[in-house]
């Protein structure tokens, strides 16, 4: 059909008519892709149940296997940790996924709190998640977990504000379960200890440049908090990291 | 310089203690000054030591002596538990009933220098012993001290050689629970013990 515009009042009548009509079109040309893609949705959703429900058993079990499933869903932009109420099972993904990531990952935050809160009196509140990772794994009949479980595992009590959160020091990487963060003195004084196990007031004057009193004053500090052991029959006194003391 | 103790029982190992990793760990040796590290450093003791006398078969610790043992030296890392810091320690022990200090022996009147090692409570062993006598159809007979540590029958026993002071107080649970009876001989002396068998 072709159309010719006319011209005066009628025109403007039909132009009208002819915007509408491409309105209703428009309209309907997107109800139909709405439809399409809702559809589309569905079965999205469908497969991705399917997938983690036939895999439940090698989300549990397999280290490797559950990285690159938690890798891909937040490539297509689902979290399947987030959770919309503070009822864990409240996440739509957590449902969608019938719960079995969820369920792994806070099991296994349990379990860290578990383990920091029995060891806080030897290293005041900072240890080696490869540490952690060997004490849980050293459970039989459990499938093994992986520091990349330990570390999200971590990272979602974070929020809670119960003190918890990974710290990286010297390449490695620690939980900290207490709520008093390292100050930056204390962070490298422990870095430190990573070479040879202890430091001492020399150790840290000659490696760090700092003056004698600086390096009592971090060396108190650590000892106050817990967070190293002193060695009185060193000459000079040493004071060693407990991440030292083999599991 | 450290020495092993010398042995209490017929028992001896092939193999020496299997010390822990934190008796590698040098500030173990020092009284930590931050008082929590202390409770964390007072518990892993605690449980060394009653490991260590558990697997020799160790009953009482003198700590004049047991100060020269290789449990309070470690010779590897040239690392020594002083003296007050290890009666520190047994002190918690005693607090905790995993130890109990007896009177000094010799010509020392010292206090508090000897104590006994409960790796096993008293009640621990009166059920053992009770057990045994159950096991090896004793029941309603008489039997010594010195046979139930130290005869055939018992020779393969937890309590082979238990230190009388141990015995005594095991058999006194016994004698509470009424299993067990103290009889004496006709002038009054201490005989033995009647076990009535567990009931």
């Amino acid at each position: 059909m072709t159309m010719r515009r006319g011209v005066g009042l009628a025109a403007f009548d039909n132009h009208q008519r002819t915007a509408q009509q491409y309105s209703d079109l428009g309209s309907s040309i997107l109800q139909t892709h709405i439809s399409e893609l809702t559809d589309q949705l569905l079965t999205f959703q469908a497969a991705l149940k399917k997938f983690a429900q036939s895999h439940a058993d090698e989300i549990r079990s397999d280290p490797v296997f559950r990285s690159e499933f938690v890798k891909m869903c937040s490539a297509i932009g689902v979290d399947p940790l987030a959770s919309s109420s503070a009822n864990k099972k409240g996440s739509f993904w957590a449902e969608l996924l019938g719960s079995d990531v969820n369920d792994f990952f806070f099991e296994l935050a349990v379990r860290i709190i578990e383990i920091c809160r029995r060891t806080r009196d030897v290293n005041g509140g900072l240890m080696l998640v490869e540490d952690v990772k060997g004490r849980i794994n050293s459970v039989p009949g459990r499938p093994p977990v992986s520091q990349e479980d330990i570390v999200r595992a971590v990272n979602t009590l974070a929020p809670l504000g119960h003190g918890f959160g990974i710290v990286r020091l010297a390449n490695k990487d620690f939980i900290r379960s207490v709520p008093q963060e390292l100050s930056r003195d204390q962070a490298v004084a422990i870095e430190a200890t990573q070479a040879l196990g202890y430091i001492s007031v020399p150790i840290l004057r000659d490696n760090l440049a700092w003056e004698t009193a600086r390096c009592i004053a971090v060396l108190d500090d650590l000892v106050a908090s817990g967070l190293v052991w002193i060695d009185e029959q060193a000459r000079p006194k040493e004071y060693w990291t407990p991440s030292w003391i083999r599991q | 310089m450290s020495t092993l103790p010398s042995p209490t029982s017929t028992s001896s190992r092939s193999t020496s203690f299997p010390f822990p990793s934190i008796y590698s760990f040098p500030p173990f040796f020092t009284r930590q000054p931050n008082s929590q590290t202390w409770t964390s450093q007072l518990s892993l003791w605690n449980s060394l030591i009653l490991a260590y006398c558990r697997y020799n078969r160790i009953w009482r610790i003198d700590l004049n002596t047991a100060i020269e043992w290789d449990l309070f030296n470690n010779r590897d890392i040239n690392r020594s538990l002083k003296l007050e810091t290890c009666k520190e320690v047994l002190d918690s022990m005693v607090k905790k009933g995993d130890a109990e200090w007896v009177s000094g022996s010799g010509s020392h009147v010292s206090k508090n220098t000897s104590a006994i090692i409960y790796w096993r409570r008293p009640e621990e062993w009166a059920n053992i012993i009770a057990d045994w006598i159950d096991s090896t159809g004793q029941k309603n007979t008489i039997l010594t001290l010195y046979e139930i540590a130290e005869g055939d029958l018992s020779l393969s026993q937890d309590f082979r050689g238990i230190d009388p002071t141990i015995l005594r107080k095991a058999l006194d649970v016994l004698i509470r629970r009424g299993q067990a009876q103290i009889m004496k001989s006709a002038d009054g002396e201490e005989a033995g013990v009647k076990f009535f068998g567990s009931q």
